[in-house]
């Protein structure tokens, strides 16, 4: 689904990351852990073509049109109810207006917003507008799904709901997933692989675990799994041994 | 969806006792009245010379004598029609050129110089000039609220387009829009916020340049009345005069921010 071979990206010349390889394979969960800094953000905005690369390259099985991309802020548009900015993408695609609006309705409903459509994000709470942007980016059923921390804002029982809900719906589509975090637990809770990338400047990816604990999941029960005390260890080691005093500094 | 709370937009409201609104607009009008009062005292005790500062009754019957004998009308229509031909003018304009800049870096580079010194220099100055390019009627007091009004709103627009939210520009690349639908979504409700914010001071920017336009050289208008009042040293006209293009520019301001919360209906929720 997703090849990354050799890319490196830098801001104003020095690399941020640089010579980074990694693979997804469809229907895969896979979560990108690392030091602040290192440039896990990066990686999905070369995906998106938000930033091009300095060397490398990015192939992709899906067209363009096929990612869906959740970003840390809700980026709503706030002079848009809430249905038109579900509806936002599908008329982008040209989906006649009636369609949209019923798809954007059967989507609010699924994510607990039935009977929003009319308001607008100011009146709604952060976990409200983060399920919008949800839909908004479901509604388009996207083959392959990036996420950049998009619960990171969120109180931790809003956030452990939002990512069940969406887990679920992961699962049964068998979508493809790369989540960027900062959440050891997140990322072993919800994926089936993690990468961690080493920090930064000049990052690498340093290893890659696969996480085979069985599905579905349940976010909250999957901490009681015997394999998930000794993973949450491994990584934080990890990840320890990456960041050094001059990377906390930074 | 239980435990997430939402922001509702309905506004607290005190159970019982006036409504604060209320109060203040009372408190004001009463502020009004005691000043009227003591101007009327001061003038007619003869502390204050009526010849410079005519008494509130005075500066009235002069009003309602310009209302009355119907010499008011054409005046305030001449500067009305200039105010409001240069304030639309000077929209369509600013909306035009401040897009165009915003989006070719070309086009930013030949208008920014000019605007920059537009709006370095108090623009009224130029009127003399309009008047001797376009002659003493409509056309240089139009000429002069266009350009005050269009210097204000490229700046409105050309700067918020530049500093428009860069998370939904992105959001509308990554669901896979391309510039119109980027102009469409973002930049056109952006922008529209932007030109909404300066609607009010346009307005006043518009008078202030059909006025002053009037001023200098005219055959009527407001301004040609002031610039009368003033050549006979009618202080209670001149009053009259100012306290008319106040109350019309605040019924202008009172309609721009009806206008305003229209448009800008997701702001005020």
């Amino acid at each position: 689904m997703l090849r990354v071979r050799g890319l490196t990206v830098g801001y104003g010349g020095e690399p941020v990351i640089d010579g980074v390889d990694l693979d997804l394979e469809a229907g895969r969960f896979a979560s990108l852990i690392g030091p602040s800094g290192s440039g896990k953000t990066s990686i999905l905005r070369v995906v998106t073509s938000l930033v091009q690369p300095l060397h490398g390259s990015v192939e992709l099985d899906v067209d363009g049109r096929d990612i869906g991309f959740l970003f840390q802020d809700d980026a709503l548009l706030p002079w848009r109810t809430v249905r038109q900015n579900v509806t936002l993408g599908l008329r982008i695609r040209d989906v006649a207006s009636g369609d949209a609006d019923t798809q954007a309705d059967d989507w609010l409903t699924r994510l607990g917003l039935e009977g929003f459509g009319d308001r607008y994000p100011g009146q709604l709470s952060g976990g409200q507008r983060k399920r919008v942007a949800i839909a908004q980016v479901l509604a388009l059923s996207p083959k392959l799904l990036l996420m950049d921390e998009p619960f990171a804002a969120l109180d931790a029982i809003v956030r452990t709901r939002i990512t069940q809900d969406l887990l679920d719906w992961v699962e049964r589509e068998q979508l493809t997933v790369l989540l960027v975090t900062h959440d050891l637990e997140e990322a072993i809770s919800v994926s089936d692989e993690v990468h961690v990338l080493g920090q930064g400047p000049r990052a690498t990816i340093r290893a890659r675990h696969a996480i085979d604990i069985p599905r579905p999941r349940n976010v909250l029960k999957v901490r009681r799994h015997p394999d998930f005390g000794p993973l949450l260890q491994t990584l934080w080691d990890e990840l320890a041994g990456e960041v050094t005093e001059e990377g906390i500094a930074t | 969806m239980t435990g997430e709370t939402q922001r509702s937009g309905s506004r607290v409201s005190t159970a019982a006792g006036p409504k604060p609104g209320r109060t203040r607009a009372i408190r004001r009008a009463l502020a009004l009245l005691v000043l009227l009062a003591v101007w009327e005292t001061l003038s007619r005790i003869g502390w204050l010379d009526p010849f410079y500062v005519p008494p509130p009754s005075s500066v009235g019957r002069v009003v309602v004598d310009l209302v009355a004998t119907g010499q008011l009308w054409p005046h305030l229509g001449a500067t009305a029609t200039a105010a409001f031909a240069g304030l639309l003018v000077g929209l369509a304009l600013g909306i035009g050129l401040g897009f165009a800049a915003a989006l070719s870096p070309l086009v930013a580079d030949l208008l920014e110089p000019v605007m920059i010194l537009l709006n370095a220099i108090p623009r009224v100055i130029l009127a003399p000039l309009f008047v001797i390019w376009l002659g003493i009627g409509l056309a240089s007091k139009l000429a002069l609220a266009t350009i005050l009004v269009t210097v204000l709103i490229f700046f409105a627009v050309y700067n918020g387009i530049k500093e428009v939210d860069r998370r939904l520009v992105e959001r509308i690349q990554t669901l896979g829009g391309g510039r119109s639908v980027l102009v469409r979504e973002v930049y056109v409700p952006s922008v529209t916020a932007w030109v909404m914010g300066n609607f009010k001071v346009a307005v006043g920017f518009a008078f202030t340049g059909a006025v002053v336009g009037e001023f200098v050289a005219s055959s009527r208008g407001l301004g040609y009345l002031l610039q009368f009042a003033q050549s006979t040293y009618n202080a209670a006209l001149t009053i009259a005069l100012i306290l008319i293009i106040m109350t019309f520019v605040l019924v202008l301001f009172a309609v721009a921010e009806r206008l305003e919360r229209r448009l800008l209906a997701w702001r005020y929720l």
